[in-house]
């Protein structure tokens, strides 16, 4: 019993971080129309930003999340309008050629890291946050926890502006309609812009504090990917509550999977409920995202 | 040769011309080459079949796989396994397995995903290609992370033959299904517009789902004569994600949904990346240049090398069909899924 508690509330904690990861990519799809293969090698760059932070300028990785915010907003606005130049193209299955430029983009990212870092294990080293709180016997490491709030917060924040702002309003509607969005005077491809760009800025960041939890090596960005999907397939594609349920959802199954039955089963397990989630319900848990 | 129009002032012969002296010369092909250009001619056989079926699924169905090695896979290791001492079949008689096996597995994949967006789907194969990967890594009767080998094999002129002779079928079998059937005529329609095609009577996911196994079904066999050739395998080799995106690369560089395109990408990069000599798996920087290869072949030159050819009619009539006048990207037409 102890040892099921204890697994739910790491599966938990951890199901923040793939929350912060997955609520931007959503997004991203809400708004550019395209499924991007390249989340989980924001979630690796990120990490890697983290240990050059530490290596390079000796500054505390937690301490360089906003810088590590700015540059990756800032590589992202020079992507997106890459990928919306290619989705709203002349071209035969505009759909269809964006979602290979994505992966185009991933596997150009990852041959690089392969090629500057090699296939040595990395970890973020922080020495701002150590130690573990205890609560009735449940264990809780302080970084996990400051992972979890990091992943709330921004979150939080990302949902204020959206739904609180004028710019967060424009990205609803496009994300509806992009069509009369644009007849309403919402330039898309600005907004597709700074969507991308947040996201991104999000998924680094978050990237830092799993690289300080988990050991990664310049290969791992696929699995990341394939998280990220998970999330936001059992979601609902386009659904911003659903993430937060599947997220959660998804850290809590990896966990007990990794406990009860193998780390190494762990992707058939979780390809094994994805499945089933779209037999039953491709608009996610919720019912809300669109499927066909 | 060009996609679904007969000239009739152009004599059939004529047309066949360049098809019988390519029959002649790579036929004849180990007659006057050495050891080591026949199995780079294998290679290209192999990589122009591999590419060629994904082009069913991606180029024809309109769906995007990224999963395809899986089915590669799959073959390569019905073969190893069912070539071990105590089984010993006959080499022959194992690719069928593979084969059926793969269609299986693309039928219960297909099955949920193919009837919503393509995001979906293309999510799905991933997912699956990956979970494979990793659950074979973990079984005993597949060797593990180790692999497995398979028994001492023939001349290379075997399987320069067995290679292209299957390439050669897969190329015939794709020309007679889908570009002189009801068939292909069916796959097309639903590509260009579901609702149409569905409006028409046609069942539209099963048509998809058709099309998407027989797309599985044949990397097997390549897969299983691969596995056969190279004498040992394992999941880094045959179940790595770049035999998959080199697939993807290979027809977009061609021209997508074209029938020659797959034969023309998979030459050009294949030759191409072994004169560079960056071997798959060694070498890290050719995951970066296939990456920005891609990209940029999508910026630039979305018809692929096909596109450059001064008849490429076909791919210019699918661009008219798909893009009807005044559509925009927010509500794409309903034959238009991502």
């Amino acid at each position: 019993m102890q040892l099921l508690i204890q697994t739910v509330i790491d599966g938990l904690l951890v199901g923040g971080l793939y929350v912060a990861i997955s609520i931007g990519f959503s997004l991203a799809f809400g708004i550019l129309d395209v499924v991007d293969f390249a989340v989980g090698e924001w979630v690796v760059l990120g990490g890697f930003a983290g240990v050059a932070a530490q290596t390079w300028l000796g500054i505390d990785p937690i301490i360089f999340l906003p810088a590590v915010f700015v540059i990756f907003a800032l590589i992202g606005s020079l992507v997106a309008p890459l990928i919306y130049r290619v989705r709203t193209s002349r071209y035969a299955r505009p759909a269809l050629m964006a979602l290979a430029f994505t992966f185009g983009i991933a596997m150009l990212a990852r041959g690089t890291m392969l090629t500057t870092v090699g296939f040595d294990p990395r970890t973020v080293q922080t020495s701002l946050v150590s130690g573990t709180l205890t609560i009735g016997g449940v264990h809780m490491p302080w970084l996990r926890l400051a992972g979890f709030l990091f992943a709330i917060v921004t979150t939080a924040l990302f949902m204020g502006f959206l739904f609180f702002t004028r710019t967060g309003l424009a990205v609803r509607a496009a994300a509806q309609n992009k069509r009369n969005a644009s007849l309403m005077g919402i330039d898309v491809k600005r907004l597709s812009t700074i969507v991308y760009a947040i996201y991104a800025g999000l998924t680094a960041m978050a990237g830092v504090l799993i690289g300080a939890i988990y050991t990664f090596t310049a290969q791992v960005g696929p699995q990341y990917s394939l998280l990220a999907f998970f999330v936001v397939v059992m979601a609902g594609l386009g659904s911003i509550g659903g993430v937060l349920v599947a997220g959660l959802f998804l850290g809590m199954l990896q966990a007990l999977v990794t406990v009860y039955i193998g780390a190494d089963y762990t992707l058939a397990i979780v390809f094994g409920v994805l499945f089933i989630v779209l037999l039953v319900s491709p608009q996610g848990v919720l019912r809300r995202g669109l499927a066909a | 040769m060009t996609e679904g129009e007969r000239k009739p002032s152009r004599p059939a012969a004529l047309a066949a011309l360049p098809l019988i002296i390519l029959a002649l010369v790579f036929g004849t092909l180990p007659m006057w080459t050495d050891d080591y250009w026949i199995r780079v001619w294998t290679g290209v056989a192999m990589w122009a079949g591999l590419a060629a079926s994904w082009n069913i699924i991606g180029g024809y169905a309109g769906y995007i796989s990224f999963g395809h090695v899986a089915f590669f896979g799959i073959g390569a290791y019905a073969t190893a396994i069912l070539m071990q001492p105590g089984y010993d079949w006959n080499f022959f008689l194992t690719l069928p397995v593979g084969v059926m096996i793969a269609g299986l597995f693309a039928l219960v994949v297909g099955w949920p995903t193919l009837r919503l967006r393509g995001a979906y789907f293309a999510i799905a194969t991933w997912a699956l290609a990956e979970a494979l990967a990793q659950i074979i890594n973990t079984l005993d009767f597949t060797g593990g992370s180790f692999g497995l080998s398979t028994p001492g094999n023939p001349s290379t002129w075997f399987f320069y033959y067995a290679m292209l002779i299957a390439t050669v079928v897969i190329y015939l079998l794709i020309f007679l299904l889908f570009e002189r059937s009801r068939f292909g005529y069916k796959v097309k329609a639903v590509r260009d517009n579901e609702a149409a095609a569905q409006s028409l009577g046609i069942n539209t996911t099963a048509v998809k789902l058709q099309a998407f196994m027989l797309s599985a079904a044949l990397p097997a066999v390549l897969g299983g004569i691969n596995a056969y050739w190279i004498t040992f395998i394992n999941p880094q080799s045959v179940l790595s994600g770049e035999i998959t995106d080199q697939m993807v690369v290979m027809v977009l560089i061609g021209g997508l949904g074209h029938l020659w395109g797959p034969a023309l990408g998979a030459g050009v990069l294949y030759l191409a990346s072994t004169w560079l000599g960056a071997e798959y798996g060694g070498s890290t920087s050719y995951i970066a240049m296939i990456g920005a290869l891609l990209a940029l072949i999508i910026l630039f030159l979305p018809d692929g090398l096909i596109g450059l050819a001064p008849r490429a009619r076909g791919m210019k009539l699918i661009r008219k069909l798909l893009r009807p006048a005044g559509a925009s990207v927010g509500d794409a037409p309903p034959g238009d899924r991502p």
